[in-house]
Order: structure tokens, then C-alpha cells, then sequence
């Protein structure tokens, strides 16, 4: 991979890919599962994201030398029939969370911005933004991230102050009401919007690893973790039974940063800045969907394949036929099994599958 | 890459930017009316809503300097939202809104569920608006604009957002509100906006109205119903027990010479007992109500010395106690909810029909009152 990104990067764009998307649709869907125990539900998922992501970082370390890529490490290891299967999931994982995003952005474009227009004119911008980076390299949506890092980290922290101090967190008690069977399996029902972590799959060949691999990482992990619960549970206790009617959670807890009359509607200018975060996450995810076609193929395209780019296009035209909810309440419920395994069995076996893809790597040297 | 080449992506991408640009349909600022009040009342089949709307205009008008009201009748808000739109000949925008104001024949007589309901629910109507209730109708109320000279909205807004927590009157917004209609004990209030005429001293405009709005009383409701009205020192009552709330002031005899005492910090303590009821123990720190000026007030200000007679403590104690159980008993008597309660015991046991459907009276509770000088 050309212009390797280094560990630090690689921290801050995976702390802006945990927070980016998960305040649009996800805590209401929670809210409505489990009432104001949801954020108890988050705290499980990040539990088991947190141990994936060590076995990941595992892997990461293991490999700092070779630097094989996802592909070589499954085909090296199990076999180039696995490996394609696999990617083949992986690549199903991020045309549907790109889409999601992607339909969370249009609504919120529409709702809060009052801006409408058509999917083809919205999704095409987007599109052709990650198909330039892409051709840019991930070293440049690494950089870009870091530039725009600080400001979006300080709209969030805006976005969130007010309505931590109007929220009255003790109404989360008491914890646990809605049942620990019940809260466990939904952490395993909604896994389908965790695990962020699964894009560094694609860039284990690309990251310039040197001292430090676990800690600047599992920081981003821990701070975007902790936002992220506290951001859902400012939003559970604010709206209380109400939480499952809106949608867009972060458009409506905006609106408790506004409570005075005098100061317009800045929550608009931080949500607008805060969404850079999201529209970063669809594009590393648009790169990695590309990442898994061109692996699937075998081949490492010089420049950005037209029918490559045209194919993952395609896949983004999806909401125009089915909508978020069916997608979310049917077809993410059926392949809830094979997401699982490659969201969080195939990084507890990374450290393994890369101990033999190197052994089998040496061999072949030798 | 040849020139062919260059110039064929230029063309591509100035027909993209082309296609874009066009396709996204926003909203011209000159087509809005920007709504900055909704008052609702009562007809006979169904409601008169009555918008009070700053519609921004072209460079040769006066831009967002004066407001004005429309009203419509209709059968459901969202139907009458529509005929603003149609009466004003622009897109009615809520996202500026900041209060919502139901007239007195309007919350007295209907069950006003799918109002509140489609406030709620509307994605730009911000859920941290006002909500309160007025002495008759919603219209003449947002109509008193030239007795005050200045937004009726805004005012009424300012007034109950900034000013009501420093001179004793709790107040909630439209997402509390709709909350406490819906969950546990659905019991909750709405402020009562009155508006007071004053006299004209103005020679030049002797027959100009002027007054001022009032905001001293309470309305109590049962699953957005009406149930009864708090009157002044009912609502002093009911203050008492939120912390954030002060600036009550209390007038003692002190030998012959009346002294007035201000609340400036207070202190709550609230314990669930073993009877199923609660202990609350408030601490009101009070000074002489000299000052125009909020004094600051709390652990981490300069000592002063004491000068408040402790008889004139304990008379506050004694005021503050008669006003404090007026407002349980009409609690107990109405059977509402306002001082949590029922969400007291939800966070220790959780919720249950039984909890939600327990009456307030049987709820033992023990109050201590205790005043301290700051």
C-alpha cells in the first residue's frame, strides 16, 4: 500500500468512525428495544468490541514486519476460498452500513436543513468524493481526518455540554430493569452497528507501525466508547419514553444547546460540522467495500477501476428500493450469523491466522 | 494526459457541479414565515391557531423588525399549520418557535392529546420550547404585542426560560410537559400567562394599551386534561421544594418594623421511607431583600456577618411551612404528582402499573423545613 498511515492517525480516524453515526438512528432503535437501559446494552457491545480490538492489535503487531495484507494473511492461513467468502461478507457489512449512513444523512439533511433532493444527487457527490480518495490513497483520508479532527471533536463536545447539564442521569436507574437476558441479546442483535474497528482489516498493510500500537488506539477506543454511551444516555434520559419516536438523536439533543431565546440555532452550525464525521466514516468504508471487491478479484488496480467504482455505486442505489427499516428488521436479522463471525470470532483468530500466514510467508522465502 | 482528455473531464465535472447545484431543492429564506409563537384555542369543531410570524422581506422592506399575527381555524394543527401557509402565502418554519400557548377554553374543555402530540413529534419544533396556558384566549394574548412593544413570544419566552427560576416560579418545556402526561403518574402543570393592564401616562398615545404579563399561577394536568388550577401561593408552595428555584421573598414583623426576606440557595434532602413515603428535608439560606442585584449565593462566596433576628427566622420557617403544605394537600386532594414522587420509587423498584396507579395521598410524606441566614 502505497504512503503507509501511521498508528496515531489510524487512532484519531477510528475515534471519529465510533462517534460518527452512531447519534442518528442507533439510540432510538435501543431506546425502543430497551427503554433507559440501552445505554447498558452500548457498554456490552464496546466490552466486546474492546477485546476484539486487542486480538486485532495482536495481529497488527505480529505483522508490523511483513505487512501482508487481509487477503494474503486468509489465503496463506485457511484458503483462498475462505478468504473470499469472507471478504464477500465484509464487503455486504459496509454497503449496508455506507447505506445506512447514507440514509440517516439524507434525512437529517431533509429534516433538520430543511435541503431535499434526489438519492442519484445526493449519493453522487459522495461517491465520486471517496472514489478520489480512494485513488488518493488511505494515507489521504488519514490526513484529512486529522486536519478536520479538532474542529469536529469540538462541535461534538459543543453539541454535547448543554444537554448534559438539563439531563437528569438518576432517571437511568434503576439498572438492569429491562432484564439482563434481554440486554445481552440485544448487544448481539444490534452488533450489526459496532465493531468499527473492522476497517483496519483493510489497511493492516498500509499502517507504519513502530513503538506504540495498543495504547494510542485503545485511547481513541476508550474516549469514543465513553462518548458514546454518555451521549446516548443524555439522550434516553432527556426524552425518556419519547426516546423511540426521533429518530435523528443528535439533531434533537442540539436542540437542548439552544434553550435561551437569544442565541438562534447554533446547534445547526455544530451539527453540519459534526456530520464531517460521518460522511468520513462512509467514505473509509466505500474504500474498504473497494478494498474487497479488488481482493476478491486478485488484482491491485493501478487507478480507480470504473466498474469497480460503477458496481459499488450501484449497491448505494439500495434505500431506492428497500427501506432502512425492512433492511434492518429482515435481511441484517438473517445474516446476523455470518456478520458475527466476521465482526468478532475473525479477530480473536487474527493473531493466529497471521502467526501461520507468516510461517507459511517464511517457508516460501526460504 | 492529452488536452482531449483534460478538457472532456472538465466538461464532465462542471456538468456534474451543474447537476448537483440544480438538484437540491432548499428553501429560500424570503419564502419562509418564521414563526416565533403559536397560540391554540377553542371552537366549536375544532381550533383557532393563532401564529405570530416574522416573515423576512426583499431590500426595500424593514427585515425581520416587526412581527405580526395570523390566525386560522381548522380541525387538527396540522391542518391549521397548512392554512398559515396558504394565508401567508409562505412555508410556515417552526424551528425558530419558542412557545407554544394554549388558551384557556382550549385546555379547560378538550383533551388536547394530538396537539401535544404533534409538537412533539414535528422534526423542527424544538421540544425545548415553552409551553404554558393563558387567561383567555391564546389570541388576544399574542395580540398584546403594542401594549408591550415588543414580540409577545419572545417576552413570554424570556420570562419563563431566564427570569421565572429568580422569583420563585417553576416552569417546564414542552418535552418535560409531554413527559409527565405520558409516563408513570401522567400528571403535570403548565404556567399561566395573564396579562395585567397597566395605566397610559403616554400623552402622545393616550389611548394606546399597556400592562405587563403575569405569570403567577398554575394549571395541573392529567394526560394532557385538565384538572385544577394552583393559585399564587400554592405555587410559592410548590417552589419550595426545586432547588434551582429562589427568589421567593418573605415579609416578618420585627417589633413593628416589616422586613422583607429574600430565598437566595436552598438545599433539598429527599429520602424514601420504610412506610412507602418520603422524608424531605429543605434548608432555605435567606438575606434581607435590599439589593436589586442577584446576590450570589452558595458555600463559595465572602462571609458575612449575621444581622437577621432569629425570630424572623423562624417566622420565615413558619410562612414558608403553611405554604409548603397547602400545596401537598392540593396535591394530595387532586391527586397529582408534581414533586416526583412516583419517579422516586420507579428508580428504586422500577416501574409497575401498581406504582403509576398509586394515589398521592398515600404517600406518607415528612417535611422539614429549616431557614438559615446566608
Amino acid at each position: 500500500m502505497k504512503n503507509r498511515v501511521k498508528v496515531d492517525q489510524l487512532a484519531l480516524i477510528y475515534l471519529l468512525i465510533i462517534t460518527g453515526g452512531k447519534f442518528t438512528s442507533l439510540p432510538s432503535l435501543l431506546a425502543g428495544d430497551l427503554g433507559h437501559d440501552s445505554w447498558v446494552s452500548m457498554c456490552f457491545s464496546f466490552l466486546w468490541d474492546g477485546v476484539c480490538l486487542c486480538f486485532l492489535l495482536w495481529a497488527i503487531k505480529l505483522n508490523s514486519k511483513a505487512n501482508l495484507d487481509i487477503s494474503a494473511i486468509l489465503n496463506r492461513s485457511v484458503s483462498k476460498v475462505v478468504s473470499k467468502i469472507v471478504l464477500a461478507i465484509f464487503f455486504v457489512i459496509f454497503v449496508l452500513r455506507t447505506n445506512i449512513l447514507l440514509t440517516n444523512c439524507y434525512q437529517m439533511f431533509s429534516v433538520t436543513f430543511d435541503v431535499s433532493t434526489n438519492w442519484l444527487v445526493f449519493i453522487l457527490p459522495i461517491a465520486l468524493l471517496s472514489f478520489f480518495a480512494i485513488q488518493r490513497g488511505f494515507n489521504a483520508i488519514a490526513r484529512a481526518s486529522q486536519l478536520l479532527f479538532g474542529i469536529i471533536f469540538i462541535a461534538l463536545v459543543a453539541l454535547m455540554v448543554s444537554p448534559l447539564m438539563e439531563a437528569d442521569l438518576a432517571a437511568l436507574a434503576p439498572v438492569g430493569e429491562a432484564g439482563w437476558g434481554k440486554i445481552l441479546a440485544n448487544s448481539y442483535t444490534r452488533s450489526f452497528w459496532f465493531s468499527d474497528y473492522i476497517f483496519i482489516y483493510f489497511v493492516l498493510d498500509g499502517v507504519k507501525v513502530k513503538k506504540h500500537v495498543f495504547t494510542p488506539i485503545l485511547v481513541s477506543f476508550g474516549i469514543g466508547a465513553a462518548l458514546t454511551v454518555l451521549i446516548n444516555a443524555v439522550f434516553v434520559a432527556l426524552f425518556g419514553s419519547f426516546a423511540p419516536d426521533f429518530s435523528m438523536a443528535m439533531s434533537k439533543i442540539g436542540v437542548f444547546s439552544v434553550a435561551n431565546t437569544t442565541n438562534g440555532r447554533w446547534d445547526w452550525l455544530t451539527l453540519a460540522i459534526w456530520l464531517l464525521s460521518v460522511f468520513i466514516k462512509m467514505i473509509v468504508f466505500i474504500f474498504c467495500a473497494y478494498k474487497c471487491v479488488e481482493k476478491i478479484l486478485e488484482k491491485n488496480f493501478a487507478k480507480v477501476n470504473l466498474f469497480v467504482a460503477l458496481f459499488i455505486t450501484a449497491t448505494l442505489m439500495l434505500p431506492m428500493f428497500v427501506s432502512t427499516e425492512t433492511l434492518l428488521s429482515t435481511f441484517i436479522v438473517w445474516a446476523l450469523i455470518p456478520f458475527t463471525i466476521v465482526q468478532y470470532l475473525l479477530p480473536l483468530f487474527m493473531p493466529l491466522l497471521t502467526k501461520v500466514a507468516l510461517k507459511k510467508t517464511e517457508v516460501k522465502h526460504e | 494526459m492529452s488536452n482531449i482528455k483534460r478538457v472532456a473531464i472538465l466538461i464532465v465535472v462542471v456538468a456534474l457541479v451543474a447537476l448537483v447545484g440544480e438538484s437540491f431543492n432548499g428553501s429560500n429564506i424570503l419564502d419562509r414565515a418564521i414563526v416565533l409563537g403559536i397560540g391554540i384555542d377553542a371552537t366549536e369543531d375544532g381550533l383557532e391557531l393563532t401564529a405570530e410570524v416574522v416573515s423576512p422581506g426583499n431590500g426595500t422592506e424593514q427585515v425581520g423588525t416587526f412581527s405580526k399575527t395570523v390566525s386560522v381555524t381548522a380541525r387538527a394543527i396540522g391542518e391549521a399549520m397548512q392554512r398559515v401557509a396558504e394565508k401567508t402565502g409562505k412555508e410556515a418554519s417552526l424551528g425558530q418557535c419558542v412557545v407554544l400557548i394554549l388558551g384557556q377554553d382550549y385546555y379547560e374543555q378538550k383533551d388536547f392529546s394530538d396537539t401535544i402530540e404533534y409538537f412533539i413529534k414535528h422534526d423542527s419544533f424544538k421540544e425545548s420550547a415553552v409551553i404554558c396556558c393563558c387567561e383567555g384566549t391564546a389570541k388576544d394574548l399574542l395580540n398584546r404585542g403594542d401594549a408591550l412593544s415588543q414580540s409577545v413570544s419572545l417576552s413570554v419566552a424570556t420570562a419563563l426560560l431566564d427570569e421565572a427560576e429568580n422569583v420563585a416560579i417553576y416552569t417546564n418545556n414542552l418535552l418535560d410537559f409531554a413527559r409527565s402526561q405520558s409516563e408513570l403518574h401522567c400528571t403535570g402543570f403548565l404556567n399561566k400567562v395573564k396579562f395585567v393592564p397597566s395605566e397610559n401616562k403616554d400623552a402622545q398615545d393616550p389611548d394606546k394599551m399597556q400592562g405587563f404579563f403575569s405569570y403567577s399561577e398554575m394549571a395541573i394536568f392529567r394526560k394532557n386534561s385538565y384538572v385544577c388550577a394552583l393559585n399564587e401561593e400554592e405555587v410559592m408552595g410548590m417552589a419550595l421544594f426545586f432547588k434551582d428555584v429562589t427568589g421567593d421573598t418573605y415579609v416578618c414583623d420585627d417589633d413593628g418594623l416589616l422586613k422583607t426576606l429574600k430565598v437566595n440557595d436552598k438545599q433539598i434532602e429527599q429520602k424514601l421511607t420504610d412506610d412507602g413515603g418520603m422524608e424531605i428535608n429543605i434548608t432555605l439560606s435567606v438575606r434581607f431583600g435590599r439589593t436589586d442585584s442577584e446576590e450570589v449565593s452558595g458555600a463559595i462566596t465572602a462571609k458575612k456577618d449575621k444581622e437577621i433576628a432569629q425570630k424572623l427566622l423562624d417566622d420565615v420557617q413558619k410562612q414558608a411551612t403553611e405554604l409548603a403544605n397547602k400545596f401537598l394537600a392540593k396535591q394530595a386532594e387532586y391527586n397529582f404528582d408534581l414533586i416526583k414522587l412516583h419517579e422516586s420509587y420507579r428508580r428504586k423498584q422500577g416501574t409497575s402499573s401498581e406504582l403509576a396507579n398509586k394515589p398521592t395521598a398515600d404517600f406518607p410524606i415528612k417535611l422539614t423545613l429549616k431557614v438559615e441566614e446566608n
